[in-house]
């Protein structure tokens, strides 16, 4: 019954989207944060065919058969966008455990629009995500840039193969050891078992990549992945490197270092400990959850030691940052997590910009979402007070100019 | 396993030769108040003259002299329909039908797996079950290659031990000890084996099997339930271009467009009465969307799935197709089951009443002119 309404909500939806879309909608009265410009008290947001028409003060002129909202009190801002997402709360579909290299899986392959994570993500006025395999691989695969809502993958899509997600630290290796008198022929006793392990196999990969491009070997029938590791040597693809003590970003700083490919250091939790480092090798940083205390899901072997000042440091710095709910499943709702920042010392422009227009950047996406702007994609969220207000709550939230939630 | 004749058989074959030669030399006239030779011919009143195990002709083609001859059988007021298929069945036998070491093995035979003797044979022609598919079980990613095997009187029997492949994404191909753990390792093991078969980057005995699904000259099945598995198994198809028979497919409503549009098939598991709206609709659901369908599953639950289909929207004609000639369709089979067409096996059903009317009861089945259940007509001649 539950799906058949789905369905039916869907098919409504869609139909009145169309309809919906076609009419001029002017949004009027709200104070509009675009992100990455000044605040406009008073302002009009202009919507027609799923695009933001223009955005502009009180005395921009209004089309005459406009359906007019009236948002006097409320907060208007793009729909936020979180760059390290989890996909599914399932995550035994999302990591491959038969092998630890696996680049060229892509976990655009596997999303389920109807999952309740991202129903959780729009209720948040989170429109766009960046989804990653999980971390249970060293190198896990390719990313995907996604809007929260849509009837299929394909058609949520912003960007394919954004990324490829590398692990380090000891995650990878968790359940690699030979239980003690269990069976030796499991496929399970193999390496990595250690930290150091970790890095072998990941430095593994990219030498024999790195060493088929010196040969000018032809591309590889028999290890698909490799052509996805070359792609990260030519420069032609980042590679998101989950790091969360200090210990594992230096590694993952080397790493990159060493094989001269660019990186972007995902859950960055110890990132207080390495400023300097991380500001040496200009790589962006994402604050998986900055109001964790502890890191999940490792059951704190990593060992790292979250700070909430974290962000005002990477902002003093000056090292590109982005506030993501990373694989922390006690993560907060990501606006949450941009006000905790807040909380701590950072700006809330700043901060408002790590969930919006920087993520958005960074992820390539920037031309549709992320901020808003004539010509952009109509996602927006309609906030009861100012975003980072405790009491905020996203009333309404919009994509391609169609309310997907509303409360 | 039963490997001695039982006191029932031995009684069969004293009553057999009994009767002569009965049954092999002598052609046999059938008749009821109605038959359905196919979903769109029934003849009432209706007549099948049986030759050799076929139908040799029906209704007003029988020739005089042939009728003459046969034996007769009347079976009054009933109503014949051809037997049940099913398209996709382990029959009990699912331990012997998945190499467990191992999850890509699409050069495998269920054909070879197959126990004739296997005690739950036995009930099929009582559930009005002809013919079926002996497939691979879901277990593996590339389980192998399915065979048609028929009930006999007192065994089972291969009809043709080469039909489809079978594939499979569902979560029972999923095991934490050995590849792939994941669905995006299972879709990843397929998506390898289509690309090496496509470009011939690899040979061997698998991968050719593979290339006869790309080249049209086997079908691929692939069971998929929930919407990513369908999703991807979807995906697959179209990056090469394959038109598969989807198995399961317990959320095909949320991916009815693109069934359409890629002219897929399906394969429906057993419906049951505390199953949620939406499942129990799927069936008219598809049919108005024009995807082909068949019912599968629980041998003992076959008629019921059909009726519950009937009872949430399904129209009867279709729900009889489904369970007869469309079936036979999917296995490429239709020119010998499914249907009571000149040529065609003579694997049948008799009914009391309409077949998916619950209060009608199972008289008679036949499979290839012999009567494996029910009680000889009393008109016989």
């Amino acid at each position: 019954m539950r799906l058949t309404l789905v369905t039916l909500v869907a098919v409504f939806a869609s139909a009145a989207n169309s309809a919906a879309q076609d009419k001029v909608t002017v949004y009027k009265g709200a104070r509009i944060l675009p992100a990455g410009a000044a605040a406009i008290d008073g302002g009009v947001l202009i919507v027609q065919n799923g695009k933001i028409q223009s955005v502009g003060g009180a005395s921009t002129p209004l089309p005459a058969d406009a359906s007019i909202v009236d948002c006097t009190g409320k907060t208007i801002t793009p729909g936020l966008v979180d760059a390290s997402f989890r996909g599914s709360n399932n995550t035994n579909d999302l990591n491959e455990q038969s092998d630890e290299v696996t680049p060229h899986l892509r976990v655009l392959d596997c999303l389920d629009p109807a999952d309740p994570v991202f129903r959780a993500a729009r209720r948040g006025g989170v429109t766009s995500v960046h989804v990653m395999p999980g971390t249970r691989n060293v190198i896990a695969g390719l990313g995907c840039a996604v809007k929260t809502w849509g009837s299929d993958p394909a058609k949520m899509v912003l960007a394919r193969d954004t990324s490829l997600r590398i692990v380090m630290g000891s995650e990878p290796s968790l359940g690699n050891r030979a239980i003690r008198g269990g069976r030796v022929e499991s496929m399970y006793y193999r390496r990595p078992t250690t930290r150091m392990g970790v890095v072998w196999e990941a430095r593994k990969a990219f030498y024999d990549a790195k060493e088929d491009m010196t040969l000018n070997a032809p591309p590889s029938g028999s290890a698909p992945g490799r052509e996805i590791l070359k792609q990260v040597l030519q420069g032609k693809l980042t590679a998101y490197t989950t790091a969360r003590s200090e210990q594992d970003i230096r590694t993952a700083l080397r790493l990159a270092a060493e094989f001269g490919y660019q990186t972007v250091i995902d859950d960055a939790q110890d990132a207080h400990y390495v400023i300097g480092e991380l500001a040496d090798a200009k790589v962006t940083v994402l604050l998986g959850a900055p109001s964790a205390t502890a890191v999940s899901g490792t059951a704190g072997r990593d060992g790292a030691d979250p700070r909430g000042a974290t962000a005002v440091l990477l902002a003093r710095a000056g090292v590109p940052f982005v506030i993501t709910t990373g694989s922390n499943p006690d993560a907060l709702d990501l606006v949450r997590e941009a006000m905790f920042a807040a909380r701590n010392g950072l700006l809330p422009e700043r901060a408002l910009d790590a969930v919006t227009i920087e993520p958005a950047r960074l992820l390539g996406i920037d031309a549709r979402v992320g901020s808003l702007a004539a010509g952009k994609d109509a996602d927006f969220v309609i906030w009861s007070h100012h975003p980072l207000d405790p009491a905020a709550l996203a009333e309404t939230v919009c994509i391609d100019g169609l309310e997907v939630q509303s409360q | 396993m039963r490997r001695f004749p039982s006191l029932a058989t031995l009684a069969a074959i004293a009553v057999n030769a009994a009767f002569g030669a009965a049954l092999g030399a002598q052609d046999v006239l059938v008749s009821a108040a109605h038959i359905t030779i196919a979903p769109d011919a029934t003849l009432s009143p209706g007549r099948l003259l049986i030759r050799d195990g076929k139908v040799a002709f029906v209704g007003d083609e029988i020739p005089s002299e042939a009728r003459q001859r046969a034996r007769k059988l009347d079976y009054g007021e009933a109503t014949i329909i051809p037997g049940f298929v099913m398209a996709q069945t382990t029959m009990g036998q699912d331990q012997d039908l998945a190499e467990a070491a191992f999850a890509f093995t699409p050069d495998l035979l269920a054909a070879e797996a197959f126990d004739p003797w296997h005690e739950d044979l036995a009930a099929l022609a009582g559930l009005g079950i002809t013919s079926f598919a002996l497939s691979p079980s879901p277990r593996n990613v590339a389980g192998g290659i399915a065979a048609l095997c028929k009930p006999g009187r007192d065994h089972a029997r291969t009809a043709d031990r080469e039909l489809h492949l079978q594939l499979s994404l569902i979560g029972a191909a999923r095991d934490q000890n050995r590849a792939p753990t994941s669905l995006l390792g299972a879709i990843d093991m397929l998506r390898t084996g289509f690309r090496d078969a496509k470009q011939g980057l690899q040979g061997g005995t698998d991968i050719a099997v593979l290339r006869q699904v790309l080249d049209g000259s086997r079908r691929a099945f692939i069971h998929a339930s929930d919407y990513t598995e369908l999703n991807a198994a979807l995906d697959l198809a179209k990056e090469f271009a394959f038109e598969p028979v989807l198995v399961g497919a317990a959320e095909a409503e949320k991916v009815l467009g693109r069934l359409v549009q890629q002219k897929v098939a399906i394969v429906l598991g057993t419906l049951r009465p505390e199953m949620r709206l939406a499942e129990l609709q799927l069936p008219a659901t598809l049919a108005r969307a024009g995807v082909p369908f068949c019912f599968a599953g629980d041998p003992g639950q076959l008629r019921l799935s059909a009726v519950l289909a009937i009872r949430h929207g399904l129209d009867r004609k279709l729900a009889q197709q489904a369970l007869t000639r469309t079936p036979a369709l999917f296995l490429g089979q239709q020119a010998s089951i499914g249907s009571l067409r000149q040529g065609c096996a003579a694997d049948f059903t008799v009914w009391s009443g309409d077949p998916l009317d619950l209060t009608s009861s199972l008289l008679a089945t036949w499979v290839d002119g012999v009567r494996l259940e029910g009680d000889q007509p009393a008109g016989a001649r």
